[in-house]
């Protein structure tokens, strides 16, 4: 994993993608997120609206961007259940803002980098809900971290196929 | 202050969007007089417009898709996944025929089994030396009843041996060769037997007419002959063992060459046309086995001890019953037939008793006259009223002519 410049990194290669694609995209996780899990039943490891996030926001290596995307699709997630809008905001806010601080520094186009971050990052997004239900808003809450890493690894296993697909969408200048 | 904010920007934005979101969560949030916080069960009215909003971007999409995988999954099922239908459709078919061809050669075979077994069963218990053939072919023509055995010269076999099955007779070997052999049919028209109907004992010779059914021919007309009776072998033409099965009276006809004779149509014991497995008869010398020739022995001493008188008095009434066929009745057991009943053929009959007995009346008379006393005049015997008018006037007693002992005394 080499380390690079900053600006040097930022400079050659920042993602940029049409607007149809940042629509789209974002969207078409929330309803699969929603969707899918009529069709797998209880297996549905894996949160796509976070897998999304840590896409964008390691391609356009932007913090406010990512935050924006982080916050958007965490709102969305919470404005369709029942639980308070907000809380998948945050967690998913603060997972945006690091991926894309982490991208600016470390190589993102490698598979196992991907997959590592993805991982790394559904693990802290868990906890970040979990802080969150538990320490912030002291509400009761159902918890396994068996569920959480069974998540992860699912998020792993679909950025590794997810991503090089939408790698292809982005616009070369 | 400028500088500062540009230089930590993204920090700044971040705080920002997360105080946001916990002051919104605050407002989600409440806590209950247990000290407990909770969730409100109804949303505000601002959280409300943002479901709807998030309800409204997600729901038609997910209609839409939700939809378009019905019809995808639609589609696949009953087209995209059938492409291989057909050859599938082939092959199974392929499968079940060949599986009726294996079904078909077990069945085969379980039974030839079957066949083999109860020939087997029967030859063992059978009293003659046999030997077990195989049928493995015909003449081919409706003409010739003659078929072909797997077993021939080096196996026993010689011309006019019986040819049988365990259900009855099949014919006699007519060509031998050293390894095959022909067997002409019972019911073929150049085929005869002698044969005897087994209740009336008639005696008759079996053949086949130009359609291969079989026929007893040369029986005078016999109405005691039904359809249902037995058909045995007679024994008289040195082929056939005596008593072997040959089939069952069918009908009787009328012979059209000879009034006063007719024709019993058998229905064969054995199924003439469809034979596998027939037995030859290579040898009429009785076989027996351990435990038969201890019993015959048995039966031998205890034979000897009979008095000659009885014997040859039971074997009279053996002969007559064969002669008398009217003493043997089809319809009853052996321990039952006529011929075995002992007693008495003329049993004594009583009279009827009538319905006013008289002096007249059998058995009356002796107690209408009572014994004379001696110390008695004739005249003191009590007389009753005559009845009959006599010749010269008088009266006659009715039973005078009944007693002549009483007359001479009343006319001392």
């Amino acid at each position: 994993m080499a380390l690079l410049g900053a600006d040097l990194r930022r400079d050659l290669e920042i993602h940029r993608y049409p607007l149809l694609v940042y629509t789209l995209v974002p969207l078409t996780a929330l309803v699969l997120q929603a969707w899918l899990p009529r069709v797998v039943g209880r297996y549905d490891w894996f949160d796509l609206p976070l897998v999304i996030t840590i896409y964008f926001a390691l391609g356009r290596r932007s913090p406010i961007q990512g935050t924006l995307m982080g916050a958007a699709m965490g709102l969305f997630e919470d404005a369709l259940s029942h639980n308070a809008i907000g809380i998948n905001g945050i967690a998913k806010t603060v997972v945006g803002f690091l991926a894309a601080s982490v991208g600016i520094r470390i190589d993102v186009e490698n598979t196992t980098v991907r997959i590592l971050l993805t991982l790394g990052l559904s693990l802290f997004s868990s906890a970040l809900y979990l802080f969150v239900n538990r320490f912030l808003l002291d509400l009761a809450t159902e918890w396994s971290w068996l569920t959480e890493l069974l998540r992860a690894v699912g998020n792993a296993l679909i950025a590794v196929v997810l991503f090089p697909l939408l790698d292809r969408l982005q616009s070369r200048d | 202050m400028e500088s500062l904010l540009e230089r930590y920007r993204n920090l700044v934005v971040l705080l920002a969007i997360l105080v946001a979101q916990i002051v919104g969560l605050a407002v989600q949030v409440r806590r209950t007089s247990a000290g407990v916080n909770t969730l409100d069960s109804s949303d505000a009215s601002g959280v409300r417009l943002i479901r709807l909003w998030a309800n409204t971007v997600v729901s038609p999409p997910e209609r839409l898709i939700h939809s378009g995988f019905g019809l995808f999954a639609g589609a696949w099922t009953n087209y995209i996944d059938l492409r291989h239908v057909r050859a599938q459709n082939r092959d199974l078919k392929q499968t079940v025929d060949r599986l009726r061809l294996e079904e078909a050669a077990l069945l085969e075979d379980a039974r030839q089994g079957q066949r083999l077994e109860a020939l087997l069963g029967f030859q063992e218990k059978y009293i003659y030396t046999t030997v077990a053939a195989q049928v493995y072919g015909t003449s081919g023509s409706d003409r010739s009843h003659v078929f072909y055995i797997d077993k021939g010269a080096r196996d026993g076999l010689k011309p006019d041996m019986a040819v049988i099955t365990p259900d009855g007779i099949v014919g006699k070997v007519r060509d031998v060769f050293s390894h095959t052999a022909q067997v002409l049919a019972v019911n073929d028209t150049s085929s005869g037997a002698g044969v005897i109907l087994e209740s009336t004992r008639i005696r008759g010779i079996l053949r086949g007419d130009v359609s291969g059914r079989l026929e007893v021919v040369g029986i005078l007309a016999d109405e005691r002959i039904h359809p249902g009776e037995k058909v045995l072998t007679a024994g008289g033409d040195l082929i056939f063992p005596r008593g072997l099965p040959v089939g069952v009276v069918e009908k009787v006809v009328r012979d059209p060459d000879r009034d006063a004779f007719i024709d019993v149509m058998v229905r064969p014991a054995a199924h003439l046309e469809r034979l596998d497995e027939v037995l030859v008869i290579t040898s009429t010398e009785p076989r027996f086995s351990p435990q038969q020739q201890q019993d015959l022995s048995v039966s031998a001493a205890e034979e000897e001890s009979v008095p000659a008188a009885v014997k040859d008095q039971m074997k009279a009434s053996e002969i007559m019953a064969e002669k008398l066929p009217g003493l043997i009745d089809p319809n009853l057991a052996p321990d039952q037939q006529p011929l075995h009943d002992s007693s008495n053929p003329n049993p004594v009959v009583q009279p009827p008793q009538p319905l006013h007995p008289d002096r007249f009346s059998p058995g009356s008379a002796p107690d209408d006259v009572p014994e004379p006393d001696a110390g008695s005049p004739p005249d003191a015997q009590p007389r009753k009223p005559s009845a009959l008018p006599s010749a010269n006037g008088g009266s006659t007693l009715p039973g005078s002519n009944s007693t002549p002992e009483a007359t001479p005394q009343r006319n001392l």
